[in-house]
């Protein structure tokens, strides 16, 4: 079940996604962190940022909406207060990152080089949430390969960039990111979408737009992953909609070398180990001894995209 | 509704929520936050009450769902209301469903009447009207007293239930009364802006939307003073549900 995702080695392929399973100890009591491929922690950035009034969730048809707004601690209390638990386990910590101008993005990277117990960077050039935020590194190839290649230049941990759906051209976008020196890319990020209160006449949203998950967004994430795949030679990690095995087997067919499971974890705290047996039973079905032998064998009876 | 969980389900403390989701479909997508209302035990396994309203698709399917359907719930969930040991004075201020976890709280305030014998312990619960005076039995066994208004003067008081309890509040010493609060949030901040009410420790159980109801998604935040006095979110649903009421910031 191990995979190689830019020299970040993972006993399996299925990983938390950022923001979906706090800093793992909310998780602890339902799943063994030990089994888990990787850790995904909720976004870090420098400062602490206090998140969006509420209300910050709505549900959608097989979905929801959040507008959390980039809550967190910063990077010195999540150092001090939540890394320190999660290095307790035999499970690699990907510390998600993310800032509001380059420099920022920079002076994280550096922040959290060389501190043991953190095994790679995930950077959210994504988040459609804060409005001066990442939205625009990564809806612009030229940005999102000027922020790789910052934070590949401050940091010794492999390097993986997060991109957005929110854009015209995620080919490209992917294709800057690779440029920068990205050692991985995970797709994809919550979509903007919106929700309205007929009765009140307001938004459900205090933020007015939040980002779409759940396995509403699936097919999309889909798509995108494959066309992502198609165009670059670094590993892709699938993300969106995933909520059992056999949704998971679908990026890993398509060419995702690793996924993260995100909104399913609200919903069954157990979701990331059922997934992996899952996957784990299908493989012994189909007499697989290597999941590498799975990956990227999707047949589109020769078309591309 | 009553729900058979399994022996390893953790006895809840009043206050802790479950939360409820229909097994196995998409819609309603996410659990949905119910107090406990009550809690038994035998060697088949654990049973514990929740008392629900409709108000929406996801307590409307609930209402659909036969005897003996599978439920997904997880918990208990939440940081409990603080109980005293030797309480002297529980006065219980519930509005609507806000019954079922201050029934949940006083039945447990039963138990700790050996080492309390002077508990008084009385409850005022306002209704919109006497059609909606459900679940009160439990409670009346319970309190010495239970005032009850209506918004619509059909049953009780004719008022709201913090009107009804401010006639009352000053007859109350509050060196030896714990105030316990649950209901609609304008409930809630009426209660908090009477004058008398800082002078007492008053929790309340506050709402907010739930995701995942463990800590993690940061969802359910509410604006709280933190202990600087400063404006800063919490969760409800590991913070809380329970609050000093005094912390709440309500208008944002
Ligand atoms: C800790 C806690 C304990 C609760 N205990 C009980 C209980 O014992 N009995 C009970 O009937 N209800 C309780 N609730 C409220 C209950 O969770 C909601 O009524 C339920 O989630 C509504 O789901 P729905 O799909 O039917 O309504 P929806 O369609 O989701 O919403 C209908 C309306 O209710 C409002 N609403 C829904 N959920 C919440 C919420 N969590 N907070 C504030 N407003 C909300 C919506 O804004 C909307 O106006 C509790 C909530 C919390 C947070
Ligand atoms: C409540 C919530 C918070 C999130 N926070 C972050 C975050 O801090 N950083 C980030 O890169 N992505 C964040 N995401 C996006 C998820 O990691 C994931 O990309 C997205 O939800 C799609 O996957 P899913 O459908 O499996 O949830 C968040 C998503 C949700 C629902
Ligand atoms: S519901 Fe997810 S943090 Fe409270």
């Amino acid at each position: 079940m191990a995979v190689d995702i830019g020299g970040l080695k993972l006993r399996n392929p299925v990983m938390t996604a950022s923001g979906t399973f706090g800093y793992g100890k909310e998780y602890a009591p339902y799943v063994d962190l030990n089994l888990l491929g990787a850790v995904v922690v909720k976004g870090v950035s420098l400062q602490p940022r206090k998140g969006n009034p509420p209300r910050r969730i709505m549900e959608t048809p097989s979905g929801m909406l959040n507008a959390i707004g980039l809550e967190n601690p910063g990077v010195d209390v999540f150092l001090r207060d939540k890394l320190p638990y999660l290095s307790q386990f035999d499970v690699p910590v990907i510390v998600n990152i993310f800032g509001e101008t380059i420099d920022e993005y920079r002076r994280i990277a550096e922040v959290l080089n060389n501190r043991p117990g953190i095994h790679g960077l995930e950077v959210n050039i994504s988040c459609p949430n804060v409005k001066e935020g990442g939205m625009a590194f990564g809806s612009d190839p030229d940005m999102a390969f000027k922020v790789t290649r910052e934070v590949k230049s401050a940091t010794g941990l492999p390097v993986i960039v997060k991109l957005t759906p929110n854009v015209g051209d995620i080919q490209a976008v992917a294709e800057g990111v690779e440029k920068g020196g990205a050692d991985a890319i995970s797709l994809i990020n919550t979509l903007l979408g919106m929700s309205v209160d007929i009765e009140k006449k307001i938004p459900h949203l205090k933020n007015i737009v939040g980002g779409l998950s759940g396995p509403a967004i699936k097919p999309v994430a889909l798509r995108m992953v494959w066309e992502v795949v198609g165009r670059v030679s670094i590993p892709v990690i699938g993300i969106g909609g995933i909520t059992n095995a056999a949704d998971a087997l679908e990026f890993l067919i398509t060419g995702a070398k690793a996924v993260q499971v995100g909104t399913a974890n609200f919903i069954n705290p157990k979701a990331t180990v059922e997934i992996i047996e899952g996957i784990e039973r299908y493989l012994r079905k189909n007499k697989m001894n290597d999941i590498n032998d799975l990956i990227g064998t999707l047949n589109t009876g020769g078309n591309v995209c | 509704m009553s729900l058979k969980l399994p022996g390893s389900f953790k006895k809840p403390i009043p206050g802790q929520f479950l939360m409820v989701r229909i097994k196995g479909r998409n819609e309603p997508f996410l659990g949905r936050p119910f107090s406990v209302y009550s809690f038994a035990q035998d060697g088949r396994g654990v049973y514990v009450e929740i008392l629900y309203k409709i108000v929406g698709k996801g307590t409307m399917c609930l209402s659909g769902q036969k005897k003996g359907a599978l439920l997904e719930i997880h918990g208990p969930y939440g940081t409990p209301f603080d109980m005293d040991k030797y309480p002297r004075n529980v006065i219980l201020v519930s509005g609507g469903i806000g019954v079922a976890p201050v029934t949940y709280l006083a039945s447990q305030y039963r138990h700790y009447l050996p080492a309390a014998p002077h508990l008084e312990m009385v409850c005022y619960h306002g209704v919109t009207g006497s059609r909606r005076l459900l679940g009160l039995e439990r409670l009346k066994e319970f309190c010495s007293d239970v005032f009850i208004s209506s918004d619509d003067g059909t049953v009780g008081y004719h008022g709201s239930v913090v009107e009804m309890f401010e006639k009352d509040v000053l007859s109350y010493n509050p060196e030896d009364t714990m105030i316990y609060a649950c209901g609609p949030r304008p409930m809630l901040k009426k209660l908090a802006g009477l004058g008398e009410v800082p002078r007492f420790r008053c929790q309340a159980l506050l709402e907010e939307h739930m995701a995942c109801g463990l800590g993690a998604c940061l969802g359910c935040a509410i604006r709280v003073r933190d202990g600087e006095g400063r404006g800063a979110y919490r969760r409800v649903c590991t913070d809380g549900p329970v609050f000093n009421i005094q912390d709440i910031e309500w208008d944002y």
